[in-house]
């Protein structure tokens, strides 16, 4: 049972952020429910007041605009694993959502609750890295936009403050010539690994990569070092300089013990996994399941 | 901006009959059937999403009812295992499922059910490969993944055949 609650359902941005205003801290902005209600079932959580986000239809939508796919924060993850635009112009985002959980939660769950919320364990964020995404963050002051790198602070904690709403990600394409693969190992309905890569090759080198590492550590991120280094190598060069880079991954990744695996195996996983992502990205752009 | 309410009015028709009435914002969509309608096929069970014992269909989807407040199905039609047969006519789904013990305990039955409900109604001829990836977030505990695969089979095609 769940202790009682309150419930504002604004129809407007404007209308939500007055409600954030006015009730801030006493209240949580919910968006499909699929991770808070756990939280306050648990008991981790309290709030008086839910702010339902969900009645605001511009959260609802999937553009193109030709340079960059806008995504409203209130698009479910089983939306995102079957939108033709999505899956055309960010194909391995599309694959990430449709690894997202199972389909219950992909059908309540949203992509806006899913990256406020941060769980380190989690698919999208990792691959919307990779993609160098923003998001619109929007409060009773205006609107702004950030790079989801900068919106991802820490487990679980998120750069919006409790008068701001996400209200956006903004989705570039991958640079013309780049392909990208998510590869992921799970054992639970959370991943224990997952790798985002994307990579642009010139006659047999790495002419452009991006990397993105989520759920070994507090938060995903980008390795811009070892993007660095591994431009200009040969693939088989590039493989053995991921083999060899255990102690620069510990640093950056800070890798944590917890249920789905201890923190020495995440980082063996996660060098596995560079060289699995490399390939498919190099392959054919399409990850397999 | 209205103030904030502690109930909201829901309209939904629940296995084609109508209710409409006040619950609380935290009444989840599960204690609204069980509770409230004395529709207790659908299991509560882990409550967090994971089991899918109390799983039922949201206008043809599939979602938890453990974790999904009962205000949110305003205005939509909600099926739940109760209203899978035609009265005294079993579904294809639940023929199979007796004819190949696709069941020990039967805890996770109702789920199982509803989850293979809504795969057949998005994709009517899925393989064996795809009921599996479907279904991974039904659990069942005895173990009857086999007989339940090839339960949704032998549905899938009886509903291909009647059609």
């Amino acid at each position: 049972m769940l202790d009682s609650l309150q419930l504002v359902q604004p129809t407007t941005v404007a209308e939500a952020s007055e409600a954030l205003a006015e009730y801030g801290d006493d209240a949580k902005i919910y968006a499909g429910g699929a991770e808070l209600l756990l939280l306050l079932r648990q008991g981790l959580l309290q709030t008086d007041i839910l702010i339902d986000v969900k009645k605001i239809e511009r959260l609802h939508e999937i553009s193109w605009d030709r340079k960059t796919l806008v995504v409203g924060a209130c698009v479910t993850h089983q939306s995102l694993a079957t939108d033709s635009s999505v899956r055309e112009h960010a194909p391995s985002f599309a694959y990430a959502e449709s690894q997202v959980a199972n389909v219950r939660v992909r059908n309540q769950g949203t992509l806006g609750g899913n990256l406020c919320f941060n769980d380190p364990h989690s698919d999208p964020g990792t691959v919307l890295l990779v993609h160098e995404a923003a998001v619109t963050l929007g409060s009773r002051k205006g609107e702004h936009e950030i790079p989801l790198r900068d919106f991802f602070s820490d487990m679980y904690a998120t750069a919006l403050n409790a008068d701001e709403l996400l209200l956006e990600i903004k989705i570039p394409p991958l640079p013309i010539g780049m392909n990208s693969a998510y590869v992921r190992l799970h054992r639970y309905q959370r991943p224990t690994l997952g790798v985002a890569a994307a990579a642009k090759m010139d006659n047999g080198t790495v002419e452009d990569i991006r990397i993105a590492v989520g759920c070994v550590g507090p938060t995903a991120q980008r390795l811009p070092e070892l993007e660095l280094k591994v431009k200009g190598m040969k693939i088989a060069d590039a493989k053995r300089i991921f083999a060899e880079q255990k102690n620069y991954l510990r640093d950056r990744l800070r890798p944590v013990t917890d249920l789905l695996g201890g923190a020495e195996y995440k980082l063996y996983m996660t060098s596995v996994f560079l060289n699995h992502a490399l390939e498919k990205a190099v392959g054919n752009g399409v990850p397999n399941t | 901006m209205n103030k904030p309410k502690s109930t909201c009015s829901l309209s939904l028709q629940v296995n084609d009959v109508s209710w409409s009435g006040d619950v609380p914002v935290e009444e989840t969509l599960l204690e609204f059937l069980r509770v409230r309608l004395r529709l207790t096929g659908t299991k509560r069970s882990c409550e967090s999403e994971v089991c899918g014992a109390c799983t039922v269909l949201v206008d043809g989807r599939s979602i938890s009812s453990c974790s999904y407040l009962a205000f949110e199905a305003d205005g939509k039609t909600v099926l739940t295992i109760e209203g899978v047969a035609t009265g005294d006519i079993l579904d294809p789904l639940q023929e199979a499922f007796v004819r190949n013990i696709g069941a020990q305990c039967g805890y996770c039955t109702p789920g199982q059910i509803m989850a293979a409900k809504s795969l057949l109604m998005e994709n009517p001829d899925p393989s064996r490969e795809q009921i599996a990836e479907w279904l991974s977030g039904n659990i069942c505990r005895c173990g009857a993944y086999g007989a339940i695969a090839q339960s949704i089979l032998e549905a899938a095609q009886e509903y291909r055949s009647k059609r």
